[in-house]
C-alpha cells in the first residue's frame, strides 16, 4: 500500500466507556509495527463526515442514556455507512456500538424500544439480568477472551453467522451459545474494552483485509502478543480452562 | 438530648464488651464488629452522637480528594484551637464509624470534642445520610468510578445529592464540576451554597481538564468563592474573600490545590468570624501529604513516592503530574480492578518507561502501557517479589522511586513493607 491506512473511530468521546475506541489505536500500532503508515481519524459528534472511505471502522460502546441521541446523530449518515459496508470496509462494532447497527434496541422502562440504524440483521432485546463478567468465545480466529457487561441479549436473525460459540459467559444470551455477529465486513461483539489488544489474531484478521501482504510478525508484536497471551492465560486459569 | 445516657449507656457498654472480645480473638482485628452490635441494639446511637458536637459536624464526600481535603480541614480547625473528632475512611462506614465513636464516647453518649469532620465514601455516606444532621457538607467532585457501577456517574451524583440534602448551614461544592453544580441547584434545603474552583489560567494549564465526569463551562470569579489562581509545582495562590494568599501543596498537582480550596472554604464556613486566613493558609501549607497521595516514605533506606490510582481520571491526573523522565516507576494493579478495560482511555505515554509491573492484573496493565508506547522492564504478578526487587535496585538517575498502585495493591504494599 502506498497511501496511509485510515482507521476511523466513531464518536470516541462518547463511545469509549470501556476503552473500546482504543481498539483503533491498537490497529494503528500493529500496522505501524509492521512498517505501514496509519492515520487514526477520530470522528466526533457534530463534525463533518470524513470525506474519503476509511480503511477500517471501529465503533465502541456508549451508555444507554446516550443511545437515542447517538442514533439520531448517525441516522443522516446511514447511507454513507451502508456504502462503506457494502464496499467491504471492515467494521468492528462493540457492545452498544454494535447494537446501534441492528434493527432495534429494547431499552425497557419508559424508553421502550427504539429503532436503530438497520445496517446489520438482528436486534438487541432486554435480558432478565445484567451480566458483568469474563467472556470466552471459540471462534475462527482462535479462542477470544475478554469481558462482557450488558443488560441486553442479541437476537440473531435466522441464517446469521455468529462470531463464535460461548465457552464461558453469556454472549448473545437467551437460547443457544452464540456470541457476536459476522455479517459481510461487519464484526459485532460483546467482548468490550481492548478486545483487539487481548486477542491480536482478530486485529490481524482486520488488518490483513486492508493491507496487502500484511505481516504481523514483528519484534514489537512478538513481545506484546506474549503479554496478551499471558493476560488471556491468567483469565483462562482462573476459569479452570486450558491455558494456551 | 438529656435522654442520651439512659438510652445509650447499655448499648455503649455492650459495644465495648464486644470490642474486648473481638480483640481477644484476633489482635487488632474485628474493629467493625462492635459497631455492628451497637447499630443493631441502638440504631439511633450514631446520629445521636454526631448531632452532639457543639461546634458543628462536617461531612466530606466525593469521588476523589476526600482524604487530603479532610486532613487539611482538620489541621486548619485544630490550628484555630478547636478539638476535632475525625475518622479514618473505612470500608463499611456505618459499622466502622460507630466503632470509632465507641472508642471515644463517654457513657452519656458524648465525645469530648467540639467539631466532627468525617470523610465518607459516596455510597455508604448516602446510605446513612438520611439519619444524620451535618451542619456543613463538602463535595469534592464526581469522577467515573469502578466498572462494576456501570460507569453511572449519574448514580454517584444522586448519592452525593442525598448527602448534600442534609446540610443545615452550608453546602460547599467544587464549582468546576458541572454535576455538582446541577445537584446543588436541585438540593431542597435552606443551607447556603458556597463554591470553590480554579481560575481560567489554572484550567488552561491542565489541557486534559481536571478529571471530572463533566466540567462546568464557566469559571468561578474571585468574588464568588475560593479560587485557585495559580499553580506551579507545589506552590499555589488562592483568593479568599478577594485577598490573594500563597500556599504550599503536599505534592505536585492541581488536584491538591483544589483540595486545599475545598478545605479552606469549609474551614471558613465552620469557623465563621473566627476564621483567620493567614493562620489557615500557613497551617494548610504545612500539612503533610496523605499516604498514597504524594507522601514520600523511606523504606529499607530508600525514598519512595507512593501514588494511589482510584479511577481512570485519577490515573491520568497522577501520570500528568509526575516528573518526566523517571527511570524507576513500578505500577501495581490488583484484583480490585475487576475489568481493566476502563483504564484503556488513559494516556499513559508520559510515563515513558516503567521498570516493573506487578499485581494480579499485571499483564493487563502491561498491555495497556505497551500500546501507549511505554517501555516495560519486568512483569511479575507477585507483588511482594516485585516490591522486594524494586527496592533492591540502586538509586534512580532521575527523581525518586515511584510506586503507582490501585487500592488493593496499596493495602498489600503497606502490609508487606510494614507501613501502617
Ligand atoms: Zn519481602
Amino acid at each position: 500500500m502506498s497511501s496511509a491506512l485510515t482507521v476511523l473511530t466513531v464518536f470516541p468521546s462518547a463511545f469509549n466507556v470501556n476503552g473500546d475506541s482504543e481498539n483503533a489505536a491498537v490497529l494503528a500500532q500493529r500496522a505501524r509495527w509492521s512498517g505501514h503508515s496509519v492515520d487514526v481519524v477520530r470522528w466526533q459528534p457534530g463534525e463533518p463526515v470524513p470525506a474519503a472511505a476509511p480503511g477500517i471502522v471501529v465503533i465502541g460502546s456508549t451508555t444507554d442514556a446516550a443511545l437515542p441521541s447517538a442514533i439520531a446523530e448517525l441516522r443522516p449518515h446511514r447511507e454513507l455507512l451502508a456504502g462503506w459496508i457494502a464496499s467491504g470496509v471492515p467494521v468492528l462494532a462493540i457492545g452498544t456500538g454494535w447494537e446501534i447497527l441492528g434493527a432495534s434496541i429494547e431499552l425497557g422502562g419508559a424508553a421502550g424500544t427504539i429503532a436503530a440504524l438497520g445496517l446489520v440483521d438482528g436486534r438487541a432485546v432486554a435480558a432478565s439480568a445484567r451480566v458483568s463478567n469474563d467472556l470466552v468465545v471459540s471462534s475462527a480466529f482462535g479462542r477470544l477472551i475478554g469481558f462482557e457487561n450488558h443488560a441486553r441479549n442479541w437476537e440473531l436473525a435466522s441464517g446469521s453467522t455468529p462470531l463464535g460459540t460461548v465457552v464461558y459467559g453469556r454472549g448473545n444470551g437467551a437460547t443457544g451459545t452464540s456470541e457476536g455477529l459476522i455479517q459481510g465486513s461487519v464484526i459485532g461483539t460483546h467482548l468490550h474494552g481492548p478486545v483487539l489488544a487481548k486477542n491480536p489474531s482478530l486485529a490481524d484478521h482486520l488488518l490483513g483485509q486492508v493491507i496487502e501482504e500484511y505481516d504481523a510478525r514483528t519484534v514489537m508484536s512478538g513481545r506484546v502478543d506474549d503479554i496478551a497471551r499471558a493476560a488471556r492465560n491468567v483469565i483462562a486459569t482462573r476459569l479452570e480452562l486450558e491455558s494456551e | 438530648m438529656t435522654a442520651a445516657p439512659v438510652r445509650y449507656a447499655p448499648a455503649i457498654i455492650a459495644g465495648r464488651l464486644v470490642r474486648i472480645a473481638a480483640r481477644m480473638r484476633k489482635r487488632g482485628g474485628g474493629s467493625a464488629v462492635p459497631g455492628l452490635v451497637v447499630n443493631r441494639i441502638a440504631p439511633g446511637f450514631l446520629a445521636s452522637v454526631l448531632d452532639g458536637f457543639a461546634g458543628g459536624f462536617v461531612i466530606v464526600s466525593g469521588s476523589s480528594g476526600k482524604s487530603t481535603s479532610t486532613k487539611m480541614l482538620v489541621a486548619i480547625l485544630e490550628a484555630h484551637g478547636k478539638s476535632i473528632f475525625t475518622n479514618p475512611s473505612t470500608a463499611n462506614i456505618a459499622q466502622g464509624l460507630t466503632s470509632a465513636l465507641l472508642e471515644r464516647v463517654n457513657l452519656a453518649g458524648r465525645i469530648d470534642a467540639e467539631i466532627a469532620v468525617l470523610e465518607m465514601d459516596e455510597g455508604h455516606g448516602a446510605q446513612i445520610a438520611p439519619s444524620l444532621n451535618p451542619t456543613v457538607v463538602l463535595l469534592t467532585n464526581v469522577m467515573t468510578d469502578q466498572i462494576d457501577r456501570f460507569h453511572d456517574s449519574e448514580k454517584v451524583a444522586a448519592m452525593l445529592k442525598r448527602i448534600a440534602q442534609r446540610a443545615s448551614k452550608e453546602l460547599i461544592i467544587n464549582a468546576d464540576d458541572a454535576m455538582l453544580l446541577e445537584l446543588a441547584c436541585d438540593v431542597d434545603s435552606t443551607a447556603e451554597l458556597v463554591r470553590y474552583g480554579v481560575s481560567a489560567e489554572v484550567l488552561a494549564n491542565n489541557p486534559r481538564g481536571l478529571g471530572y465526569t463533566r466540567e462546568a463551562t464557566e469559571r468561578l470569579s474571585s468574588d464568588a468563592g475560593t479560587v485557585i489562581t495559580h499553580v506551579d509545582g507545589r506552590h499555589a495562590t488562592v483568593t479568599l474573600a478577594g485577598t490573594e494568599w500563597p500556599i504550599s501543596l503536599p505534592a505536585r498537582g492541581t488536584h491538591y490545590a483544589v483540595d486545599a480550596a475545598g478545605a479552606l472554604s469549609a474551614a471558613a464556613s465552620v469557623l465563621g468570624s473566627d476564621f483567620d486566613p493567614a493562620l489557615a493558609t500557613a497551617t494548610l501549607s504545612a500539612v503533610a501529604p496523605v499516604f498514597g497521595r504524594g507522601e514520600i516514605v523511606t523504606v529499607r533506606g530508600k525514598k519512595i513516592e507512593f501514588v494511589l490510582v482510584q479511577n481512570p481520571a485519577s490515573f491520568q491526573l497522577n501520570v500528568d503530574s509526575l516528573q518526566r523522565g523517571l527511570d524507576q516507576v513500578l505500577v501495581a494493579v490488583g484484583s480490585d480492578v475487576r475489568d481493566p478495560s476502563y483504564f484503556w482511555p488513559v494516556d499513559s505515554s508520559p510515563l515513558g518507561s516503567v521498570v516493573a509491573v506487578t499485581g494480579s492484573k499485571a499483564h493487563e496493565i502491561a498491555l495497556q502501557l505497551s500500546y501507549q508506547g511505554v517501555q516495560i522492564g519486568s512483569i511479575t504478578p507477585d507483588l511482594a517479589t516485585a516490591l522486594d526487587a524494586f527496592l533492591a535496585l540502586p538509586e534512580p538517575q532521575t527523581g525518586i522511586k515511584t510506586v503507582i498502585f490501585t487500592a488493593d495493591s496499596m493495602r498489600r504494599t503497606r502490609a508487606h513493607l510494614g507501613l501502617v
